[in-house]
């Protein structure tokens, strides 16, 4: 469709009127483009942000869903979810501890989780328990100084339109995916990181310290920008189990690094898996992907992944910049009855352009799991590198583990090298270490962890130690 | 201080121990001998807990505990080691992590607390200088890419560190040599 044809469409249709009520908190579910324009109002959006949703939802429309993933669910009903609910109100939330589910405090207390951001996690209203407000203001005032942007995706579209007109949609899209264009359509929270050329972001920036971050939304997006030889280390997420009502997630992220900037990206997910028997699990359909567009730029991704009942996810990096480097290390586990098909895409275009590929894949219960890569070398790409590794450990003999790597070599001075392995937690090691005198799920454990250390060395040290308790509650009973 | 009783063992059907009896006193040192599968493996690996065993009849106690009704760590636990005549290996797992891991399991198990840091090092030291091995050993993940030799010192060590009531040592003298 011509771009004339659509603005006179977007335009018609506006005129027609909205019919939600705006001073309601919650939308009824169904997605059309009163919705829309229900969610960019309620954002107190510009008018271009709203024309820009609007043609991400036209181009959705005429999308069909994915099926070539290696997972198995319902068909989701997308006229049967709600797209925008308010986060709740304080007096809405827990008052206390003492109103929060026991079993979840006690997740808690395995990870190791401080006692006041234990408060936080669960929801309770933040201001009773510490006064979040002064930790945010200092945080705020420090990156002032040296002219970072942190906030969220909404500020940015209000506070700073030029770089999100400049930027957004430029590394993902609106038409990229199916789930790219929804979220496009109806995104409703995220964050925005702005660091200006030459500057090292004196923190590492963690969505927690966020205020509302415990009230991210379902279409989560988000957008990180580095100028030449910028640098940031940004944290997503939390090792804490987080439940939402919300049964369908589709986030998008996008970095861009310019000139001999770096970007290191590091999650830890933890969505709610389901019971038991895989029911109300978080099904997560995630776009990640960085635009490494200087010469000797780099980006890092690091992910561990135990949550979810699906997740579908495959952080990627364009490597356009002359010797730009891509990195992605991962850990995803799955147990009981979870579904993963994760990956990267590493995509050489300029010259001399590097990659790396470690992924570590654990599956446990009766968990399905699949890796899906994809190298791609261009003509212009000479010299460029990619190592891949990726290993699959199995626990129990319910599991399943499938390794999918594609690779597309276009020029003959390319470096492909891919290795992979798929073992089985033996018996016989479980027996070694239980006849040291060590039980069978610390041995299990302490398996485990070895397996993935190539990837927990890359994590920052805080999250590392906590990834690693959060495996062992993940894994907890996979074995017996 | 262990005790075997008309011990009857199978193994996916096949009688391997028939009636095997054997007493074993503190500060006492037995070798059992025989040709290739006469059992012997078989006899360490019923003591300390193999599963795919089976015990048809017979007994096995050790200082008047039911060593059949323990589970596998109990039994190292309760001062009952094996020294493996194929050690397996465990990619990613240093070998110091699994030796601090296993000294302090057993200190748990006897209600000790962990044991600190420095004096864990000093100990290790003392006992790799003893079997005239290098620290670097320490470093490396456990038994992996080991030779034949290096593998069996590693167990010595292990026992040297955990301090067992009785060692059970199978075959600890093949890999360096060949014997009968």
């Amino acid at each position: 469709m011509a771009t004339e044809e659509m603005e006179q469409l977007v335009r018609r249709e506006y005129t027609q009127g909205f019919v939600t009520d705006i001073e309601s908190d919650t939308v009824p579910p169904g997605l059309d483009e009163s919705v829309i324009a229900f969610i960019s109002k309620k954002k107190e959006e510009p008018e271009w942000m709203l024309k820009w949703r609007l043609e991400a939802y036209h181009q959705w429309l005429k999308m069909k869903e994915p099926s070539w993933a290696h997972l198995n669910y319902p068909p989701i009903d997308y006229q049967g979810i709600s797209y925008y609910s308010a986060p709740k109100k304080p007096e809405d939330r827990p008052q206390s501890l003492d109103e929060v589910d026991p079993k979840l405090l006690e997740t808690y207390e395995k990870l190791g989780i401080p006692l006041h951001e234990r408060a936080a996690l669960a929801g309770v209203a933040v201001d009773a328990v510490f006064d979040s407000v002064s930790v945010t203001t200092t945080f705020k005032e420090k990156l002032g100084e040296a002219g970072v942007i942190f906030c969220s995706i909404s500020e940015a579209i209000r506070e700073y339109p030029e770089l999100i007109k400049k930027y957004m949609g430029t590394v993902v899209p609106q038409g990229d995916n199916f789930f790219a264009a929804l979220n496009s359509a109806v995104f409703t929270d995220g964050s925005f990181v702005f660091v200006p050329e030459g500057v090292t972001c004196p923190m590492e920036l963690s969505t927690y310290f966020r205020i509302n971050a415990a009230n991210t939304g379902q279409f989560e997006r988000t957008l990180i920008i580095c100028e030449k030889q910028a640098q940031v280390s940004y944290l997503e997420g939390c090792t804490a189990p987080q439940r939402d009502e919300n049964q369908l997630h589709a986030a998008i992220v996008e970095l861009v690094a310019l000139e001999d900037a770096y970007i290191k990206y590091s999650t830890v997910q933890n969505w709610y898996p389901g019971d038991e028997d895989g029911k109300g699990g978080i099904y997560n359909f995630v776009t990640k992907r960085a635009d490494c567009r200087g010469d000797r730029s780099k980006v890092s991704w690091t992910q561990v992944e135990t949550g979810s009942a699906i997740t579908w996810k495959y952080p990627s990096c364009l490597l356009r910049g002359k010797d730009s480097v891509g990195e992605f290390y991962s850990v995803a586990v799955t147990n009981g009855r979870q579904q993963a098909d994760t990956g990267t895409k590493m995509i050489h275009i300029g010259e001399g352009t590097k990659s790396t590929i470690v992924s570590k894949g654990i599956s446990a219960g009766n968990s399905d799991q699949s890796y899906r890569g994809l190298v791609k070398i261009g003509p212009r790409a000479k010299r460029a590198r990619n190592f891949t590794q990726c290993d699959s450990l199995l626990i129990g003999d319910r599991s399943g583990a499938h390794t999918f790597p594609y690779q597309e070599i276009g020029n003959s001075s390319a470096t492909v090298e891919h290795e992979a392995t798929t073992s089985k937690i033996g018996e016989d090691q479980l027996f070694y270490c239980r006849q040291r005198g060590i039980s069978e799920e610390d041995a299990v454990n302490m398996i485990v962890n070895g397996f993935c250390k190539d990837v927990f060395q890359e994590l920052p040290m805080e999250f590392a130690v906590e990834a690693e308790a959060l495996l062992n509650v993940t894994l907890e009973g996979a074995v017996g | 201080m262990l005790e075997v009783k008309d011990l009857h063992v199978t193994v996916e059907g096949n009688e391997i121990l028939k009636g095997l009896s054997l007493t074993v006193n503190a500060g006492e040192v037995h070798a059992i001998m025989g040709p290739n599968g006469s059992g012997k493996s078989t006899l360490s690996a019923v003591i300390a807990g193999k599963e795919d065993y089976e015990v048809t009849s017979g007994s096995i106690t050790f200082e008047g505990r039911d060593v059949l009704e323990m589970e596998i760590e109990e039994r190292a636990q309760a001062g009952l080691l094996l020294a493996f005549q194929y050690p397996v290996e465990i990619p990613g797992v240093k070998n110091i992590y699994l030796l601090k891991a296993a000294l302090n399991a057993q200190r748990k198990a006897r209600g000790e607390s962990e044991i600190p840091a420095p004096e864990f090092m000093k100990l290790v030291k003392e006992k790799l200088a003893f079997m005239k091995m290098n620290a670097s050993f320490l470093q490396r993940a456990v038994n992996e890419g080991f030779s034949g030799g290096e593998k069996k010192r590693n167990e010595i060590l292990q026992m040297l560190l955990l301090e067992p009531k009785l060692a059970m040592l199978d075959e600890i003298d093949s890999g360096s040599t060949s014997m009968p």
